[in-house]
């Protein structure tokens, strides 16, 4: 699966490196559209976005490594997270990746929130969640770490 | 009086109050007529849902064909009058669920279907003889289909039912291996043709803007890209010649979805049965006016629906509904009232077939004809949704049809554009959602029942089936038979005769695919931000 968008920042710089953002759907999944409003938003907000589409998890995780990315970003609205979020957790740590935030979008089950923040996700955002809410998170939990 | 001035949910003026005065243009014989006669504005048939109610056909499958046998066996024991398959992500790729790309979605959001074993197990014990059955798929699995058909003794001849194909929903779907518009076009034209010769009374494409309207085009909008799309295919059939543009028209169906603004919906099916009507007799010159029938599918829109308070899904789903009935639908699906929350559990697919049963039993709305027909008002809407529809075609048109419109990205643009538009209409309050945006509880005051699939073990499932399959499988024939269909994909032939003899050789799903991808070549994507 080709990452034709990926939205390169030319003049990257260390000092002044915005967050960067991996947006991924893991696997084959049809339903895009959160995705794309949440990639927005964050764009908007002044983040560098690189918005993968449909990824396998190796191919996130490969991904997240090669574009030094801060935060990967998945949405899912067909139930598979609770296979696919392990498996990318594992392809990060591998990459020496395990520190990039990861959160997760779209319908998630309650009864699996606290399994998937034992396994690292830092946030989930189910559907209705205002997309200043997710901006804040991400803004929140990056600014330590990245200027 | 001077009041604030409103809009329709798409964006149309609305007045304070309708009068005589806005619709004296309106010539009864030629813009209305009754129905079952042209140019259908009131509904297709003579006698609409007095004769027949409208089908309750629920799109549904999960996990694997054995598991979906039993849920359309309890469908229809609940009084579902229609089968309706979802195969699942995999499915719609264009893969079995042993590719290698296939990692963790088998049994989401629909079945595997990968073998004519699969399809046979899915339908076991099922009366497809007397009920009609929907595919959502591009062909290949209905050659399947009508090979269990003709299997069990049922006359192709006589077989109902509706094979999706519709380039507009699939591309919505944004997903790999997906075939050129053209390529789309090409095969979809192929199976109409092949249809209209061995199953003449199934309908051979159900044109569907479900997709594109529930990523936030607007109600004309909707129906610009459904028309622009199935003008496409009347070309193509034109063009070829192979089939008299009479027949080839005779079985198209169409599919939209049922949004929120209740009148505005109503006239939609309104203008639509007439639109479609004047294209193929005016346009085409169509001489019989049975093959100018607008019959169409509606879904409540899924895109309506909140993860906060599930529950109120089930009253938007009702007015959705209700919508479909007195636009004179034909075949109605009411979501599961805990979509946006979980795939539907058994207690949401039961209240979804009641909301249709008790609207077709309960309410008395079926027992007259368009009871809304003359309504200054509606009868205004749907003459102003007509036109406004004109425009977006020839739009569309104008940039050389549908399919051409796909193949230069402007569709995908307008699909990715929508659903951001729509979300900060959203949360500016511009829309308002009860519940989500407005009236916002503080803490979820409720919870609904969870019903989760099992994509790993009907992975396995599946895998083990088709290994077996393809050991047992006749390889001689099977390789004839793919050799064949590989040459008339890339040839001019209709390739489902040739279809049809490779999956009754044993050609399972995924190689029927790729054998159409590769004459055509995979279409990349186009979304992005």
């Amino acid at each position: 699966m080709a990452l034709s968008d990926w939205d390169i920042n030319e003049d990257y710089d260390m000092d002044t490196r915005k967050v960067k953002i991996l947006m991924v759907k893991a696997g084959l999944e049809g339903h895009w559209a959160g995705l794309i409003v949440v990639s927005n938003a964050l764009r908007d907000a002044g983040f560098e976005v690189i918005y993968g589409g449909n990824m396998t998890p190796a191919e996130i995780a490969a991904a997240a490594l090669q574009e030094d990315v801060d935060v990967v970003g998945m949405s899912s609205l067909t139930a598979n997270y609770m296979l696919t979020i392990p498996a990318i957790i594992k392809g990060l740590k591998e990459r020496g990746k395990g520190d990039v935030l990861l959160i997760l979008g779209g319908i998630i089950y309650e009864d699996d929130f606290d399994a998937l923040k034992e396994m690292g996700v830092a946030g989930i955002f189910i559907p209705g969640t205002p997309l200043d809410e997710i901006v804040n998170f991400v803004r929140d939990k990056t600014s330590a770490s990245v200027k | 009086m001077q009041t604030e001035q409103l809009y329709t949910a798409s964006g149309m003026p609305v007045k304070d109050i309708y009068t005589p005065e806005d619709i004296q243009d309106l010539d009864y014989d030629k813009d209305l007529g009754i129905a079952g006669k042209p140019p259908f504005t009131r509904g297709p048939y003579p006698s609409m849902y007095r004769g027949q109610v409208w089908t309750i056909r629920r799109l549904s499958g999960f996990n694997t064909p054995e598991e979906s046998n039993k849920l359309y066996r309890e469908e229809y024991a609940m009084g579902q009058t229609g089968f309706s398959v979802a195969p699942d992500i995999t499915t719609a790729v264009g893969v079995d669920a042993d590719d290698p790309i296939v990692e963790n979605e088998i049994g989401h959001s629909g079945l595997p279907l990968n073998t004519i074993e699969d399809v046979e197990v899915a339908f076991e014990g099922l009366p497809i003889d007397r009920v009609s059955t929907y595919l959502a798929e591009r062909g290949p699995i209905t050659a399947m289909y009508f090979a269990m058909a003709e299997k069990r003794g049922i006359d192709l001849q006589q077989i109902r039912g509706t094979t999706a194909g519709c380039m507009l929903s699939w591309a919505c779907l944004n997903i790999p291996r997906q075939p050129t518009p053209k390529g789309y076009l090409r095969y979809g034209v192929d199976f109409i043709e092949w249809c209209s010769e061995v199953a003449p009374k199934w309908n051979p494409i159900s044109h569907d803007s479900y997709n594109p309207r529930d990523l936030g085009l607007n109600a004309y909008e909707e129906l610009g890209l459904l028309f622009a799309s199935a003008i496409d295919f009347v070309e193509e059939g034109k063009r070829r010649g192979r089939v008299p543009l009479d027949r080839f028209v005779r079985r198209f169906s169409f599919n939209t979805a049922a949004h929120n603004d209740f009148f505005e919906e109503i006239a939609k099916l309104r203008a639509a049965r007439r639109i479609w009507y004047k294209i193929v007799t005016d346009r085409y010159g169509v001489k019989d006016p049975n093959c100018a029938k607008f019959r169409v599918h509606v879904q409540s829109s899924g895109s309506t629906h909140t993860a906060q308070e599930p529950y109120n899904n089930l009253v938007r789903i009702a007015y959705q509904t209700l919508a479909a009935v007195l636009g004179g639908a034909q075949s109605i699906h009411a979501n599961g009232y805990d979509e946006a929350v979980c795939l539907p559990s058994d207690q949401s697919m039961l209240l979804a077939i009641r909301t249709e049963q008790i609207a077709a039993l309960e309410t008395n709305v079926t027992n007259t004809i368009d009871p809304l027909g003359g309504s200054y008002y509606l009868e205004s809407l749907t003459n102003e949704l007509e036109e406004r529809t004109w425009d977006y075609i020839k739009m569309i048109e104008d940039m050389g049809g549908m399919a051409q419109a796909m193949q230069d990205g402007w569709y995908h643009r307008l699909l990715r554009e929508k659903p951001i538009e729509r979300q900060k209409k959203i949360d500016s309050g511009e829309i308002p959602v009860v519940g989500m945006n407005i009236f916002r509880s503080e803490k979820e005051p409720y919870k609904v029942p969870i019903f989760k699939p099992d994509p790993a073990g009907s992975q396995k499932i599946q895998t083990d089936k088709l290994k077996k399959f393809r050991e047992k499988r006749d390889k001689a024939k099977h390789a004839e038979a793919m050799k064949r269909l590989v040459d008339a994909c890339n040839s001019d032939k209709n390739v489902y005769p040739y279809t049809f003899e490779a999956v009754k050789a044993g050609a399972t799903f995924g190689e029927v695919m790729k054998a159409q991808l590769d004459a055509y070549g995979e279409w990349p994507y186009p979304i992005g931000i």
